[in-house]
C-alpha cells in the first residue's frame, strides 16, 4: 500500500491534523460553555480518528484501522452524546466558572505546549533509529502538551462534569502519543483502554448525576466534608 | 488451566449473584466461589513451586513466584472477607443502614450491589497479578477502580459521594499517567526485531531484553509508572482519596481495598521497578521509591497522632505502610526484596484484621468517632476489644509479632546499603505512628466504659476474625515451608537472580 502514496505527505497531513487538535485543547482550556466543550472535544476526538486513519493509510499500518475507527465510534459520538444527554438532563447552568480566567488560561496553555516541545525533544534525539516510527516529533510534542494541557484544565476547573472533559481530553493526549510513537498498541490492549474509558464514563456519569442530586450542584469545591 | 479458573471463576460469581433473587443465594454463591478461588491459587503457588512460572497463550497469561504470591494473598483477604461480609451486610439490613439511601434503592438491590461487584473487583484484581502484557496489567489496574467505585459510594451518603467522586477522578489522573509510562515502555524497545506485536509489551519479554532498552524513554517511564501506581498505591503526596475511600466504603470492602488492592498496585510498581533496575541500574529507581516512600511515612505520621476517627486512623497507617514497602523496594537487594515480601504478606494478615475489628466496633457503636465512643469496648466486647489491641500491636511492629521481624529487615537492608538518612526519618516516622495508633486504639479499647450494653456473639464476623488473628500469632513465630519458599522465591523475581 505504502508503494502508491508518499509516506511524507502523510506525515504533513497529520501534523497539520495535529496542530488543529492542540488549538482545539487550548480553546477548551480557555472557553466558558458546558455544551461547547464538549462539542469541542468530540470534535477533536474526531481528527485523532482521522489522524489515525491517515497513518494507516499512508504508513500501512492496517491495525491503526480499527484504533480509528473506535475512536471515531467512542470518543466523537458516543461519549458526546452521553455527556449531551447528561447535561439535559440535570439541566445545570451551563457556564463553567474557572478558578482562571480565559486570556491567563491561554497563556498557561502556551507555555505547557513549550514544556511539551522540550520534553519530546529529550525522548527524540536519545534514539538514532526513528525508521520504525518515523513521524514527524511535531506530533509527539503535540500529544505531551495535550496531555499537560488537559492536567491544567483539570485542576482549573470546579465542576464535576468539565472534570470529566479535562480526563477524557488527557486521555487523547495519550492516544495520539501512542499512535505517533509506535502506531498504536497491540489491539488487544487498545481494545481493553477503549473499554475502560467507556466504562470510565458511564461510571463518573452515574457520579456526576448522583452528586448534582446530594449537593443540588457539581462545584466540587463545595465537597469538603472529608478531612483529616 | 489453574490460570483460566482463576479468571472464570469471579466473573461467573459476579454473573450469578447478579441475578440471583434471595439473599442467602447471592451469599452462597460468593462464598462457594471465593472457596474455589483460594483453593487453586494454593495449587497455583504449589504449581509455581515445583515447576517454575506457568505461562499461558504464547505467554499472554503468565504467574511467577511474585504472581502466586499476590495472588495467594488476595484470594486469602476475599475469602475472609466473603464470609465477614455476610455477617456484616446482614447486620446493616437489620439495622436499616442499607435502606437509608435517598436514591431509593432497596435493601435487596443494595446487597445485589456488593455481592455482584465484589467477585467483579477480586476478578480485575487476579487479571492484574495473571496479565504478562503491560497493556493489559494497566487495564485490569484502571479496572480495579471502576469496579470498586460503586463499593466506596455504597451507603449513598453525601460524604460516600464526595469519597466516591476523590477516589474515581484521583485514579483516573494517576493511572492515566501509568499508561503513558506503559507506552514509553513499549517504545524504549521498538529498537528491538519483533517488537511492534502483541508480545512486545509482554513483561517477560521486556525484562529478558532489558538491557537493550532506549535509556532516556525508560527512565521517564518508570517516573510515571511510579505516579501513576503510586497513585493506586497511596503514596504520599498521592494519598489523599484512600483515608476518604477506606472510612466511606462497607467495611469487608475496605478491608480488601487496603491489602489486596494495595498488594495489586505495589506489584505493577514491582514490574516496573525490575525493568528500571535491569535497564538502568538500582540507583534511579531505588532513589526515587526511597524518596516517595519516607515522604508517605512523614506525610501520614501526624494524621495518625491527630486522628479523630478510627478507621481513617488505619487508612492513613496504610499509607505508612505502602510507604514502608516502597521504601523496601528502593533499598532493593537480596535483604531488601526478601523483606518487602514478608511485609506485604504479614501486612495483610494483620490489617485486614485490623479492619474486621474495626467493623465490629462500628456497628455495635454506630459511630467511627473516637470522641463519641469515650472507652471500654473491651467491656462490651471482650474477644473484639483483646484481638483489636493485639492486632494494633503487632502492626505497629511490636516483637513478637512478624511485623516487627520485616521491617527490622528493612532497616538493616537500609543501613546495610547506605541509606543512613532514609533509615533514621523511617525509625523516627515509625515511632510518631506507633505512638499515635498505640494512645488511640489503647484508650478506644481500654478507656473507661460509659456502660455501652455488651455485644452478642456473632459467628459471620467473629469467626473470621478469629481465624486471621490465629494465623497473625502463628506466624510470629513459623511460617509454613511453601509459604516461605514462595516469598523467597517472589524476592528473587525483584532480584533477578
Amino acid at each position: 500500500m505504502h508503494s502508491v502514496l508518499n509516506p511524507e505527505f502523510g506525515d504533513k497531513i497529520v501534523t497539520l491534523t495535529a496542530a488543529m487538535v492542540l488549538v482545539l485543547q487550548i480553546a477548551m482550556a480557555a472557553q466558558r460553555w458546558l455544551v461547547t466543550n464538549i462539542r469541542i472535544f468530540g470534535l477533536q476526538s474526531f481528527l485523532l480518528a482521522f489522524i489515525a486513519g491517515t497513518i494507516a493509510v499512508f504508513n500501512g499500518a492496517p491495525h491503526l484501522f480499527m484504533a480509528a475507527v473506535l475512536t471515531l465510534l467512542v470518543k466523537a459520538i458516543l461519549v458526546p452524546i452521553l455527556l449531551e444527554r447528561l447535561v439535559d438532563r440535570i439541566g445545570i447552568r451551563q457556564e463553567i466558572e474557572p478558578f482562571i480566567n480565559a486570556p491567563l488560561s491561554v497563556l498557561i496553555s502556551g507555555a505547557l505546549t513549550l514544556a511539551g516541545y522540550i520534553v519530546s525533544e529529550s525522548i527524540y534525539r536519545s534514539d538514532p533509529h526513528t525508521s520504525s516510527a518515523a513521524l514527524g516529533h511535531n506530533t509527539l510534542a503535540v500529544a505531551i502538551s495535550l496531555f499537560l494541557i488537559g492536567f491544567f484544565t483539570m485542576i482549573n476547573r470546579r465542576k464535576a462534569l468539565t472534570q470529566v472533559l479535562a480526563l477524557l481530553s488527557l486521555e487523547n493526549g495519550l492516544f495520539l502519543a501512542t499512535i505517533s510513537l509506535t502506531y498504536g498498541m497491540p489491539l488487544i490492549v487498545e481494545l481493553g483502554v477503549f473499554f475502560d474509558v467507556l466504562v470510565a464514563v458511564l461510571v463518573l456519569a452515574i457520579l456526576v448525576y448522583r452528586i448534582r442530586e446530594t449537593f443540588d450542584s457539581m462545584d466540587v469545591s463545595r465537597m469538603r466534608r472529608l478531612q483529616g | 488451566m489453574l490460570l483460566v479458573a482463576l479468571l472464570i471463576v469471579p466473573l461467573a460469581a459476579a454473573g450469578l449473584a447478579y441475578f440471583a433473587r434471595t439473599r442467602v443465594a447471592m451469599e452462597a454463591v460468593n462464598l462457594a466461589a471465593f472457596t474455589v478461588i483460594l483453593v487453586v491459587a494454593l495449587l497455583l503457588g504449589r504449581q509455581v513451586l515445583a515447576s517454575g512460572p506457568v505461562a499461558l497463550w504464547d505467554g499472554f497469561f503468565y504467574a511467577d513466584e511474585l504472581s502466586a504470591l499476590v495472588i495467594l494473598l488476595t484470594a486469602s483477604m476475599a475469602m475472609v472477607c466473603s464470609v465477614y461480609a455476610v455477617g456484616y451486610m446482614r447486620e446493616d439490613e437489620r439495622s436499616g443502614a442499607l435502606a437509608s439511601d435517598d436514591s431509593g434503592a432497596t435493601a435487596n438491590s443494595k446487597l445485589r450491589q456488593y455481592y455482584a461487584l465484589t467477585p467483579l473487583f477480586v476478578f480485575a484484581m487476579l487479571l492484574v497479578t495473571l496479565a504478562n502484557n503491560l497493556g493489559v496489567m494497566w487495564v485490569a489496574i484502571e479496572a480495579t477502580t471502576l469496579a470498586s467505585v460503586f463499593l466506596v459510594m455504597f451507603y449513598g451518603k453525601v460524604t460516600s459521594l464526595e469519597a466516591a467522586w476523590k477516589y474515581a477522578i484521583i485514579g483516573g489522573v494517576g493511572l492515566s499517567m501509568a499508561l503513558f509510562g506503559t507506552v514509553l515502555a513499549y517504545y524504549s524497545a521498538h529498537n528491538l526485531a519483533g517488537s511492534e506485536t502483541l508480545a512486545g509489551l509482554n513483561w517477560s519479554v521486556l525484562a529478558s531484553h532489558a538491557a537493550q532498552l532506549d535509556k532516556t524513554t525508560m527512565r521517564l517511564a518508570f517516573i510515571l509508572a511510579l505516579l501513576g501506581y503510586g497513585t493506586k498505591a497511596g503514596l504520599a503526596p498521592m494519598h489523599t482519596w484512600k483515608p476518604d475511600a477506606y472510612s466511606e466504603a462497607p467495611v469487608p470492602a475496605a478491608a480488601i481495598l487496603s491489602t489486596a488492592m494495595l498488594n495489586c498496585a505495589l506489584y505493577g510498581l514491582v514490574r516496573f521497578y525490575i525493568l528500571s533496575t535491569r535497564c538502568l541500574g538500582p540507583d534511579f529507581a531505588g532513589g526515587l521509591l526511597i524518596t516517595f516512600g519516607i515522604l508517605s511515612m512523614g506525610v501520614s505520621a501526624p494524621f495518625v497522632l491527630v486522628q479523630r476517627n478510627y478507621r481513617r486512623l488505619l487508612a492513613y497507617h496504610t499509607i505508612d505502610h505502602a510507604g514502608i514497602m516502597a521504601t523496601a523496594l528502593g533499598v532493593g537487594g537480596a535483604l531488601g526484596s526478601l523483606a518487602l515480601m514478608l511485609h506485604m504478606t504479614f501486612h495483610t494478615v494483620a490489617k485486614g484484621l485490623l479492619f474486621l475489628c474495626a467493623g465490629n466496633v462500628s456497628q455495635h457503636f454506630k459511630t467511627d468517632l473516637f470522641r463519641k465512643i469515650k472507652g471500654g469496648v473491651i467491656q462490651a466486647m471482650p474477644v473484639t476489644g483483646v484481638i483489636f489491641l493485639m492486632a494494633i500491636l503487632a502492626i505497629i511492629g511490636m516483637p513478637p509479632f512478624s511485623l516487627f521481624q520485616s521491617e527490622f529487615l528493612i532497616v538493616r537492608a537500609a543501613l546495610a546499603g547506605g541509606h543512613s538518612v532514609a533509615s533514621v526519618l523511617f525509625i523516627v516516622f515509625g515511632m510518631g505512628v506507633f505512638a499515635g495508633a498505640l494512645i488511640h486504639i489503647g484508650s478506644l479499647v481500654l478507656g473507661p466504659s460509659d456502660g455501652a450494653p455488651a455485644a452478642e456473639w456473632h459467628p459471620w464476623r467473629n469467626t473470621p476474625m478469629l481465624f486471621l488473628a490465629a494465623v497473625l500469632v502463628v506466624i510470629g513465630f513459623w511460617l509454613p515451608a511453601p509459604l516461605l519458599a514462595l516469598i523467597r522465591g517472589a524476592a528473587r523475581v525483584v532480584t533477578g537472580e
